[in-house]
């Protein structure tokens, strides 16, 4: 993370009115300069950016190197387009405006944005980038826009007077349907040759790339290294329960036909659901998919209660039957999850969902294979609201076993 | 203002009286117009190896014969003499300024002031050429920065050892690291006369 002071030079003149890059030539470079500013100021704090025009009635300074960011984008407001861009003396007041940074550990660097024609002689541009060399300033040169005879060859020209060891670049940016912003992330100029890129260049590469395609859980691990590996993490254990439910609902199949006890989940609460359960397939002789919809559902229930802090057993069920087919409903229901755990919410949403028995059973419905009117699945349902009183709890298995029995 | 060795110098042992190189700060030497970045530190070595220079040297850019070199001291310094070896073939400087305890010159700035000493150098290929400083100037030095506008005609400067004779303190000039500024006054900071009983400027009881 290089300690850097940046002044960013702004064509505002007629010439960047044009609709070449949309909306307009001015905005693309609008936001083009809001995104460098913030890559800037985010790849060390210390760094500080300023901005001046080089159009308009002449040079100006719109605001002195500085780390605050909210100036910088304030100054961008309200610019006026007009005039004729000035690129000798804009270059000049930018080391000027260096020269006297506060910070003299600073690194000198002038960004240039030139859209419109250059009228000064290569022989003058030359000498510029020999001084700017020799005072050890590195200069980036956007070159996008009107493309007149010359131009090019003047800005290369520039650019090798100034190059010291590569830490100057050029780039050309020919009008199209990509957006100056994304063009200029993967170049050089965000990502401060060849460091490796900050995280914020980074991600914003990768949100430019489209959704979330550059890192596994749509969260750059080098910005939050805990969350990306708490997701990455959570999506392991959800896979290994969810190939255990799957091994337990064909295990329980299996062992209802030959009439044998199961010896299932991971607390002493749950136990007893779990044998309310398995006495309950035990004893249904009737329609198998219900029942090994019931066990599945069962097993999320459980899967879900003994898991505190995922606050709603919805997504449970519905992955552990959902899941097999579709990976990235997978992937949403796991980010939703995960989401689900930041909350400081904790058992009792989750007991107030399953009473609400309409919820539930919308929900029940939802699920194929499994009707509602069946009384196994009432039952089901008037144990789960007694699960919200504890207390009662021992009692109403009792009373559910013998009803079951 | 040049001062010859009247001895040969195996019997005397220069080398100790050139040690100042031990007291400069290398990682925050610096130098403009230096045609690859860093070289600048390989011309500071002890007085053994002045001619020594196995490839690394200062060289400035191409066609421009000026350098600024700027020497951060770890403690302050007091300056007696400043040896220069240059290189062949009219690649060495031919003249010296020197700033003290400034920070941030660059060309234009060394340019415009007024330069604490200057020096009119010689080709000096031996490295027995020792220049000698105003002392009085030179009794604590912090960092110094020194300046070469122009060489014996050749397309760049080469400098391939700089000495310091001297010594040094054992002192750190003064550096106000950090102020503290009272947004509002602390009342029980600023006592008067008055609070401390007697005097006539009672207001109220």
């Amino acid at each position: 993370m290089v300690l850097e002071a940046t002044m960013i030079c702004i064509d505002n003149s007629e010439w960047m009115r044009n609709g070449d890059y949309s909306p307009s030539r001015f905005q693309a470079l609008a936001d083009a300069v809001n995104l460098i500013c913030g890559a800037k100021t985010q790849s060390n704090p210390e760094n500080t950016v300023g901005v001046l025009t080089m159009a308009g009635k002449g040079v100006r300074v719109l605001v002195t190197p500085t780390s605050d960011l909210g100036k910088i984008l304030a100054c961008m407001h309200g610019l006026e387009v007009g005039g004729e861009m000035n690129l000798a003396a804009g270059i000049q007041v930018a080391q000027l405006a260096l020269k006297h940074r506060q910070n003299k550990k600073q690194q000198q660097r002038i960004i240039v944005f030139a859209g419109s024609p250059v009228k000064h002689e290569k022989k003058l541009l030359e000498m510029i980038g020999r001084k700017l060399k020799k005072n050890s300033v590195a200069l980036d040169i956007v070159n996008f826009g009107e493309d007149d005879e010359g131009k090019t060859e003047k800005l290369e020209a520039l650019l090798a007077a100034v190059n010291n060891n590569e830490t100057s670049h050029i780039v050309n940016v020919p009008p199209g349907p990509n957006a100056l912003s994304d063009v200029l992330i993967s170049t050089p100029i965000f990502t401060g040759d060849g460091e490796g890129g900050s995280g914020f260049a980074a991600a914003a590469a990768a949100a430019a790339a489209g959704g979330v395609s550059g890192f596994d859980f749509g969260v750059d691990p080098n910005l939050d290294p805990e969350l990306a590996l708490a997701l990455r993490v959570s999506m392991e254990e959800e896979r290994a329960r969810q190939e255990a439910a799957a091994k337990k609902a064909a295990e329980e199949a299996s062992k209802q036909e030959k009439g044998g006890e199961q010896s299932s989940s991971q607390d002493a609460t749950m136990t007893e659901r779990a044998g309310v359960a398995t006495s309950d397939a035990d004893n249904k002789t009737t329609d198998l998919t219900q029942d090994d919809e019931n066990a599945l559902l069962q097993q999320a229930l459980a899967m879900s209660m003994d898991d505190p802090a995922t606050n709603n057993d919805v997504r449970d069920t519905d992955m552990s039957e959902a899941a097999a087919e579709d990976p990235e409903l997978a992937l949403a229901l796991q980010l939703s999850v995960q989401d689900g755990t930041k909350d400081s919410a904790g058992q009792s949403d989750m007991s107030k969902l399953l009473a609400d028995q309409s919820f539930v059973s919308s929900i029940l419905a939802s699920l194929p294979g499994v009707d509602p009117n069946d009384p196994s699945v009432k039952d089901l349902l008037a144990s789960m609201q007694s699960q919200s009183e504890p207390q009662k709890k021992n009692d109403d298995k009792g009373p559910n076993e013998d009803e079951k029995q | 203002m040049a001062c010859l060795h009247d001895h040969s110098c195996e019997e005397h042992d220069c080398s100790s009286d050139w040690s100042l190189y031990k007291h400069i700060d290398l990682t925050k030497v610096s130098a403009l117009n230096e045609a690859t970045t860093g070289s600048v530190k390989s011309v500071f070595k002890a007085w053994e190896q002045r001619l020594n220079s196995s490839g690394d040297f200062l060289e400035s850019n191409e066609g421009d014969p000026e350098l600024l070199v700027f020497i951060p001291f770890t403690s302050d310094v007091k300056i007696k003499g400043i040896s220069i070896v240059g290189g062949a073939d009219g690649t060495s400087p031919s003249k010296m300024r020197a700033f003290i305890n400034r920070d941030g010159i660059d060309f234009s700035d060394a340019q415009s002031m007024q330069a604490v000493q200057e020096w009119e150098l010689v080709e000096n290929i031996q490295g027995v050429l020792e220049y000698q400083t105003r002392y009085s100037k030179f009794q604590s030095v912090a960092n110094i920065t020194l300046h070469f506008p122009e060489n014996f005609g050749g397309d760049t400067t080469q400098i391939h050892y700089i000495g310091f004779k001297g010594e040094a303190t054992q002192l750190k000039r003064d550096v106000v690291a950090t102020i503290v500024y009272e947004l509002t006054p602390n009342p029980s900071d600023h006592k008067t006369k008055a609070e401390g009983g007697g005097g006539l400027s009672h207001v109220g009881k």
